[in-house]
């Protein structure tokens, strides 16, 4: 309860206030969107496993962001431009289909 | 890859098992600053997105407008450009003499409106708005060639005269005619002996090629026979490099003119 009460108050706080995305980290937030996308389904499937941990959680949030932040920043720095970007764009994407696919079975028993 | 829950959630579980569970208002907490966090990121991702777009969006319409401006502004200065030249060979036809010759070198050389029988032909490119057109800037090149083969005299393409140094070529999808943008449909306006250019201009290469367009491409290309066409004059050679030789009987002095074709 609590948990949706906060989703729903973070997305009002950005709506409203929308604060200004300095330049430099844009091309950092599309990863961003994808690391939060696949913690919050990792947690849902582990919540209906009924193993959930806050901590765990968050953790593995902020650090999929802070991860998928830095091969982004290598990939600029390297040269390889927006390949690196695509490969945390797989590997995340991947991740998202596995536990969509286990909280599907879980909800539906298919 | 096959793995693709958190390992931490099962160690977390386990620990939980073995005793040393945390209290719920301590794991509350973390789950609620972590969603505030994931609904703000995901807020601000939508909102610079958004904005993004919205950015584009206005930059190139500030683009279109500005490039429809200076397009305005162009056609104004060309035919002030050409009603000055008109009160130029009016001065100059009270004077007559060399000067006479003067205009006639200038009717030659397109710097002046003409009127006259001969042809108008609707282009269409149904290809083209989808950006593979059939009809590229050479083969517009082989359809005025053989206009002036077929005895024309003066020709006109969307209104844009030819003279002799004009360029029909293409950058990127549009054909520009004398560096001015034409957009389709065309019309190709062009003066000649009403009794023969008809037939003549059937007989040519760049006939042959559009009506073969016509056939694999859905071009439309109709051709007319007209009483009398009006084409506008061409815009004025700018010589930077050649100028007259000074001397006292400058009239009938040739002028050097070096024209680099383009």
């Amino acid at each position: 309860m609590y948990a949706v009460i906060a989703l729903i108050a973070g997305v009002a706080i950005g709506l409203l206030t929308t604060p200004e995305v300095p330049d430099w980290l844009g091309p950092y937030l599309p990863i961003a969107v994808v690391a939060a996308l696949d913690a919050v389904l990792g947690g849902l499937r582990a919540r209906l496993d009924g193993i959930f941990d806050a901590k765990v959680f968050v953790v593995s949030f902020i650090g999929n962001v802070l991860v998928a932040a830095l091969i982004v920043f290598l990939g600029d720095q390297l040269g390889t431009g927006a390949q690196l970007s695509t490969a945390v764009v797989v590997v995340l994407g991947i991740r998202i289909f596995g536990n969509a696919a286990a909280i599907r079975r879980h909800v539906f028993k298919a | 890859m096959r793995d693709t829950l958190d390992p931490g959630y099962a160690k977390a579980a386990k620990r939980r098992a073995t005793g040393g569970a945390p209290s719920a208002r301590s794991s509350a907490a973390w789950l609620v600053s972590g969603l505030l966090v994931v609904g703000l990121l995901l807020a601000v991702a939508f909102r610079s997105a958004q904005a993004g777009s919205a950015g584009d969006n206005l930059a190139r319409d500030a683009l279109v407008a500005d490039v429809q401006e200076v397009q305005a502004e162009q056609s104004a200065l060309v035919e002030s450009a050409a009603s000055l030249a008109e009160q130029v060979r009016s001065a100059q036809a009270t004077a007559g003499g060399e000067l006479a010759q003067l205009t006639a070198l200038e009717e030659m050389n397109a710097l002046v409106a003409v009127t006259g029988p001969g042809l108008s032909i609707s282009l269409d490119d149904p290809n083209a708005a989808g950006g593979n057109a059939a009809v590229l800037d050479r083969d517009l090149q082989l359809l005025v060639n053989s206009l002036w083969s077929a005895g024309a005299e003066a020709i006109a393409v969307n209104g844009v005269r030819l003279r002799v140094t004009t360029a029909i070529r293409q950058a990127g999808g549009a054909i520009l005619v004398d560096n001015r943008p034409v957009s389709w449909p065309m019309t190709i306006e062009a003066i000649g002996d009403p009794d023969g250019i008809h037939q003549r201009f059937i007989n040519t290469t760049g006939f042959g090629r559009f009506s073969t367009f016509t056939q694999l491409y859905g071009v439309t290309f109709d051709v007319i026979a007209v009483d009398s066409v009006s084409l506008p004059a061409a815009a004025q050679v700018d010589p930077q490099y050649a100028s007259a030789e000074p001397t006292s009987t400058a009239v009938t002095t040739p002028t050097t003119v070096t024209t680099s074709t383009s």
